[in-house]
């Protein structure tokens, strides 16, 4: 690298002095762990005590398929569960739809019915056991609240979390083929439902790691996921919510690259921008309500298909830093990332470098253990500032909608592609196993057979989910979906009864997103097939 | 000289679009002319597209394995079309035993995560070369 600087581009000098820090107010920047501005993280015990969850990204084939790999990751130490949904699913299509037949359950689990939410969390305890959904947030809380109800839990106890990213969805890799104020209201809508319903349920997940992986740095993620939360937040307020019955249950989902320190000082800053924001600007008062919960994924973008062990070591870096940070959840991306979608062996590393990293590496026995460094707390700074100058810069471009309908969050999700791309090609970012200390195919053998391994698609889910609408009650599910739609129409409303509703009579998530998309102006069918 | 026309287009519900994206640069910056058709289309609209479009190449950019069943069913549509435009699959995903198997199958060219934009730009400017007969 020519010039010496972060992966964000920040520009570093040799060594960091007192100078650096001069005039440092201790109590205003930084203050104890667990107080305001909770710089340092939002509990004063070390990770070593508090922990954290630990969990793998899991999901594969259909919904029983996937309990088993929940049950396998719990049986190996596993403290919590993350899942993801296959690509129709996370589009909001069922797997019948003509697009979806290759893709049911190769990149996550397919699931669309109550049915499948029952299988997917047989047995699993779910007022003991967070769960972190990686779906479409209406629709996999309906089928959560659902299932709790059926099996005696009280959704009140239910814990766990849901993503969201409304803003971003449609130019970062999970379209769902809604229009933005459709996508908005949706997770306005299920925010609101679970702050009454749910309220131990994270149903405010901001996740900056999905718009990320495109090759955003940490400045434009944290800048674009506070666009986003400030969004949000501002709509739960214009609904008469109050700040502080919804903020105690905002989290960020953020991504963790390679550049060790810096991704450290952005989750410090970040807390420290999130807690001034909730108290100084939306005029928070309860401290829960400032201190942000933070979950992070190691950045998949990060890993290689070439020498696919040394993903290994990129997740152990990553681990640590986030241990370091102090975060409250992690999913390390296995070393089979570039090809799929963990193998049982990916996900058994994964876990177990989360645990070497918690147990062994004597790293989480103190609380923040890199404040007061001179470099960490000037990048903490630096972060900071180039993050909330972004942020303004973003609002003051107009209107998010009309930012995201006229493609100006795509262009910069491209941009940051391409940035990404060139500097691997011209060498300016380096990547072991990339672009220097390459070996010839013949040579990189070493997990590679794990890694290449791949997924059938589930096809037999075509036939079971056109027998299931079979045998439902046609006239119920009709009168479910009329109440959806007339639900949808009416901006004052929450369509997330209506969902629950039509859910528990069978309707499925392609027949629920279709009459939302329709009550917006847009065709059931993205694809025009129906 | 007419410059090389490349239709690049993503199969089924992949929606990984680094690479597509960052091929079309690629192949811009050397010269040629980019049809992109992005994410979300099946083999008839991309028989369609190159057709109508008249494109020398077609680039499929892959991060899924959807490529896997549907590049079967691309090549028989250009066949019983009259299309002779020939395929290039490239992606992330493709492993040196998935190209050999494309190879097989007709697909002109496969490449892997190893690839480089040289290689890219070279191949694509044969296959234009012996598809235009020039």
């Amino acid at each position: 690298m020519a010039e010496r600087c972060t992966q964000s581009r920040i520009p570093l000098k040799p060594v960091y002095t007192p100078t650096d820090v001069a005039g440092f107010d201790y109590r205003v920047r930084l203050n104890d762990p667990g107080a305001y501005p909770y710089t340092r993280g939002t509990r004063a015990q070390p990770p070593a005590r508090a922990g954290w969850i630990q969990r793998e990204l899991s999901g594969e084939g259909d919904p029983a398929r996937s309990n088993a790999q929940f049950k396998y990751l719990l049986a190996k130490g596993q403290t919590g569960l993350d899942v993801i949904g296959d690509a129709p699913t996370m589009g909001g299509l069922d797997p019948d739809h003509p697009f979806a037949v290759h893709a049911i359950g190769t990149q996550g689990v397919s699931l669309c019915c109550l049915q499948d939410y029952r299988e997917l969390y047989r047995d699993l305890p779910l007022d003991r056991i967070t769960l972190s959904h990686s779906l479409p947030a209406v629709f996999v809380v309906a089928g959560l609240y659902c299932v709790a109800r059926e099996r005696g839990f009280s959704p009140a106890a239910v814990r766990g979390s849901v993503i969201q990213a409304p803003y971003y969805c449609e130019d970062c890799s999970y379209a769902i083929h809604m229009p933005f104020k459709l996508r908005v209201r949706m997770a306005a809508d299920a925010i609101a439902f679970c702050s009454t319903e749910m309220p131990k349920f994270h149903a405010f997940l901001e996740d900056t790691y999905f718009i990320s992986e495109s090759g955003l740095d940490s400045v434009e993620e944290m800048a674009l996921g506070f666009v986003e939360i400030r969004g949000l937040v501002r709509e739960l307020l214009q609904r008469g919510i109050a700040i502080d019955r919804f903020a105690p249950r905002i989290a960020i989902l953020l991504n963790c690259r390679m550049d060790f320190f810096e991704e450290i000082a952005k989750i410090r800053a970040t807390r420290r921008l999130f807690a001034r924001m909730m108290r100084d600007e939306f005029g928070a008062q309860d401290p829960r309500s400032w201190a942000v919960n933070i979950a992070a994924h190691t950045s998949g973008l990060s890993l290689t298909a070439q020498q696919p062990v040394n993903n290994i070591v990129r997740g152990t870096i990553q681990a640590l830093a986030l241990a370091c940070a102090g975060v409250q959840a992690i999913e390390v991306s296995t070393f089979d990332e570039a090809f799929r979608t963990p193998s049982p062996e990916a996900h058994l590393v994964g876990l177990r470098t989360q645990q070497v990293v918690h147990l062994e590496s004597n790293a989480t026995q103190v609380a923040d253990p890199l404040g007061g460094s001179y470099y960490v707390e000037t990048l903490t700074d630096d972060l900071e500032r180039r993050i909330w100058e972004m942020v303004q810069s973003i609002e003051a471009q107009g209107d998010p909608a009309m930012l995201s309908d006229s493609g100006w969050f795509r262009s910069l999700f491209q941009t940051a592609m391409e940035r990404h791309a060139r500097a691997l090609a011209d060498g300016s970012s380096q990547r072991v196993g990339v672009n220097v200390h390459q070996m010839p195919d013949e040579e990189d053998v070493l997990l590679r057979a794990a890694a290449e391994r791949k997924i059938e698609p589930c096809r037999e889910r075509v036939a079971y989910i056109k027998a299931y609408r079979q045998q439902r009650d046609a006239g119920q599910v009709r009168e479910r979906l009329d109440a959806l739609d007339v639900c949808a129409r009416d901006d004052g409303a929450n369509v997330m009864p209506a969902i629950v509703a039509a859910t528990e009579a069978g309707a499925t998530m392609g027949e629920m997103a279709g009459v939302l998309r329709q009550a917006y102006g847009h065709p059931a069918d993205p694809f025009g097939h129906a | 000289m007419k410059p090389i026309r490349v239709l690049i287009a993503m199969l089924g519900l992949d929606q990984h679009e680094v690479g597509a994206l960052t091929v079309a640069r690629v192949l811009r910056d050397a010269g040629m002319e980019v049809v992109y058709a992005g994410r979300f289309n099946l083999p008839p609209s991309i028989v369609k597209v190159a057709f109508e479009e008249d494109v020398d190449v077609i680039g499929l950019s892959c991060h899924s394995w959807e490529y896997l069943y549907y590049v079967d069913e691309l090549l028989q549509l250009l066949r019983e079309h009259d299309v002779e435009v020939p395929v290039v699959v490239g992606g992330s995903v493709v492993t040196a035993s998935d190209a050999r198997a494309l190879l097989d199958k007709g697909i002109s060219a496969a490449f892997g995560p190893t690839a480089t934009p040289e290689d890219i730009i070279a191949t694509v400017r044969r296959l234009a070369g012996a598809a235009t007969g020039t």
